[in-house]
């Protein structure tokens, strides 16, 4: 009998494509504990379900969805979280290892992005998504994609300097 | 030419914060209570088939077979003694006698057909039998209907059923 967890190669793919889930699902969610739980119930359905490995648009709509079911059943929950966290100028998780001051600036300035070019930015740059595969994700055109992506890099390019 | 290959190089120096090593162990855990017919192989291979117990269905299937049949013979309503519905059925076109007043029965009288022509098809000439004159082949595709009535309760009674008529016509030479 053959058994999943005996196997080291989910083990292979987590590893190279864990922290860039992670990254995108905290795109959703304001912690990383719910960014974790979110790329563990999207990671093994993707996985219980034996699509291909290398069909990463598929793993990222995965974790897309789940993240918006859990926003949609728990909006109660996320609307007090923002509360709180916009009464309190709350500390929140950074999402980047190692930051010296120039990368915290530049860090923040992604957060600030709005959430549709954000996220297409986290699954092309560290993710390394082409725009076919954003395109399929977020159910939009390719063109619609990059143009988001372009929009996500002037629009840092500016914040960024501004801040800086 | 692109203006921001250098905010991407930059955008790409920052690196997303690793997951936390319980992440990889909750994975492992939720994925050793996957079924076992699951495997790591991501669809290469078949999935799963459903097994069939084929004695235990054939089993199923005569005894569902053997209870409609005992179902039919009971529930039938023309049992010998019972009324002979087949006598009453008229021949198209042709009236039951008419109610006696006296004797009071019951009597189905045909009150109208309807024939809807669906389709009708000219598959060319044909020379049937050793026949050296061709007639014309024509098939039509109709609906019946034929429906009577009981003049004496107001009941009626309709039947439908599809029909198909091939009409050889005579080709005239000119």
């Amino acid at each position: 009998m053959e058994n999943v967890a005996a196997h080291d190669d989910w083990k292979a793919c987590f590893s190279e494509a864990g922290p860039g889930l992670v990254l995108f699902a905290r795109q959703f969610v304001r912690t990383s504990a719910d960014a974790e739980d979110i790329v563990q119930e999207a990671f093994v359905r993707f996985w219980r379900k034996q699509h291909p490995v290398d069909n990463r648009a598929l793993l990222f709509a995965t974790v897309r969805s789940i993240a918006l079911d859990l926003l949609r059943r728990d909006s109660r929950r996320a609307r007090r979280e923002a509360d709180a966290l916009a009464d309190s100028d709350q500390h929140v998780e950074p999402q980047f290892d190692e930051l010296d001051e120039s990368k915290r600036a530049l860090a923040a300035a992604v957060d600030r992005l709005p959430a549709e070019q954000r996220e297409v930015l986290v699954m092309k740059i560290w993710n390394d998504l082409t725009f076919a595969d954003i395109a399929s994700v977020l159910n939009i055109s390719q063109n619609t994609a990059a143009s988001r992506y372009r929009y996500a890099l002037g629009a840092l390019k500016k914040n960024f300097i501004t801040h800086e | 030419m692109n203006d921001f290959s250098e905010l991407e190089a930059e955008l790409k120096q920052l690196r997303p914060a690793a997951p936390s090593p319980e992440l990889a162990k909750r994975i492992e855990h939720a994925l050793e209570e996957a079924p076992a017919t699951e495997t790591r192989t991501a669809g290469v291979l078949p999935k799963p088939k459903i097994r069939v117990n084929w004695f235990t269905l054939g089993l199923g299937l005569a005894g569902a077979a053997a209870f409609l049949l005992l179902a039919r013979v009971d529930v039938d309503p023309t049992s010998a003694d019972g009324p002979q519905i087949a006598a009453n059925t008229p021949i198209i076109g042709e009236a039951l006698p008419a109610p006696n007043p006296d004797t009071v029965q019951r009597g189905y009288v045909a009150e109208g057909v309807t024939r809807v022509v669906y389709t009708r098809r000219d598959e060319g000439l044909a020379f049937p039998g050793d026949s050296e004159q061709p007639v014309r082949r024509v098939r039509s595709q109709t609906h019946e209907t034929t429906q009577w009535r009981d003049p004496s309760t107001g009941a009626s009674l309709r039947v439908s059923y599809p029909a198909e008529e091939v009409e050889f016509i005579p080709v005239g030479g000119q």
